[in-house]
């Protein structure tokens, strides 16, 4: 069953305060979170949070694809690393 | 087999009587394993790769030049297990500012002043943004987004890169905040 579309999206609250100051602040953050369940807003855009998965910080860096996404869609708590094989890293 | 050639994927069981196998293909485009033309094995055989249906495929060994098609169920269990390697110079360049995995894995990370950091064991993508783990002797190992801001300067001929650790808010779930 689907969200009510009256309730908006979750987000715990703290985060907005601290998105709001990393944003501000304009240095290089990574802001670290336990809150996997948070939606992703689109005030998120463009900064880089450390998603906890249980183990470690993985980083995600928001972008508009990511907004009505959780947080922990992002995080796999069991990774598989695969193969290097030919997959290519684009520097952001 | 040397680090110049990179794994690309591994020939599984055979499918069905007439020497067709399952492969399992490691690229970022499954089909692309085809693409890469002649593959070779730790003992320095040498494959060809053609695909007949989603994950199975028709092997030749090339010998002296020729190919010769693995035709029967036997010939192709003989083949089970086997790696497919390409050569790293037969990989396509990369664009500006990518990399390619293999690259960036095992180079030396140094931070501004030139201190060692680590070395970068794994890379990192589940679709935000790519990112490197570096192994530190005796800490916990450091994860930084791939970004221009956290590592300015990639140097695979060199072999090293140069990483700005980011500065970090921790946020706990109570929403207090601790200490970095």
């Amino acid at each position: 069953m689907t969200r009510s579309v009256w309730k908006g999206p979750f987000v715990d609250g703290y985060l907005l305060k601290k998105a709001d100051t990393s944003r501000a602040s304009g240095r290089n953050e990574i802001i670290k979170i336990w809150s996997r369940r948070s939606t992703i807003l689109p005030q998120f855009v463009g900064l880089t949070f450390g998603v906890y998965n249980g183990h470690k910080f993985l980083p995600v860096q928001v972008n508009e694809n990511m907004v009505g996404h959780k947080f922990g869609e992002f995080s796999p708590t069991r990774t598989f690393t695969g193969h290097s094989s030919d997959k290519k890293a684009k520097r952001g | 087999m040397p680090d110049s050639h990179i794994l690309l994927g591994v020939i599984g069981r055979p499918h069905g009587v007439r020497g067709l196998v399952r492969v399992a293909s490691y690229t970022a485009d499954p089909a692309d394993l085809a693409a890469y033309g002649t593959l070779s094995d730790a003992q320095g055989r040498l494959f060809d790769v053609a695909w007949r249906a989603a994950g199975t495929a028709e092997i030749s060994e090339v010998i002296d030049g020729r190919r010769v098609k693995v035709a029967t169920r036997e010939a192709a269990e003989k083949l089970t297990n086997v790696k497919l390697f390409v050569a790293r110079e037969k990989l396509p360049p990369p664009d500006e500012d990518e990399f390619y995995f293999s690259d960036v894995i095992g180079l030396s990370a140094f931070d501004e002043a030139g201190v060692a950091v680590g070395v970068v064991t794994a890379v990192h993508d589940y679709g935000a943004g790519a990112s490197i783990e570096i192994e530190r002797a005796g800490q916990s190992p450091l994860i930084l987004p791939f970004t221009r801001a956290c590592v300015p300067e990639v140097d695979t001929g060199a072999s090293r890169i140069v990483v700005v650790p980011p500065d970090e808010i921790l946020v706990p779930d109570d929403g207090r905040e601790a200490a970095a």
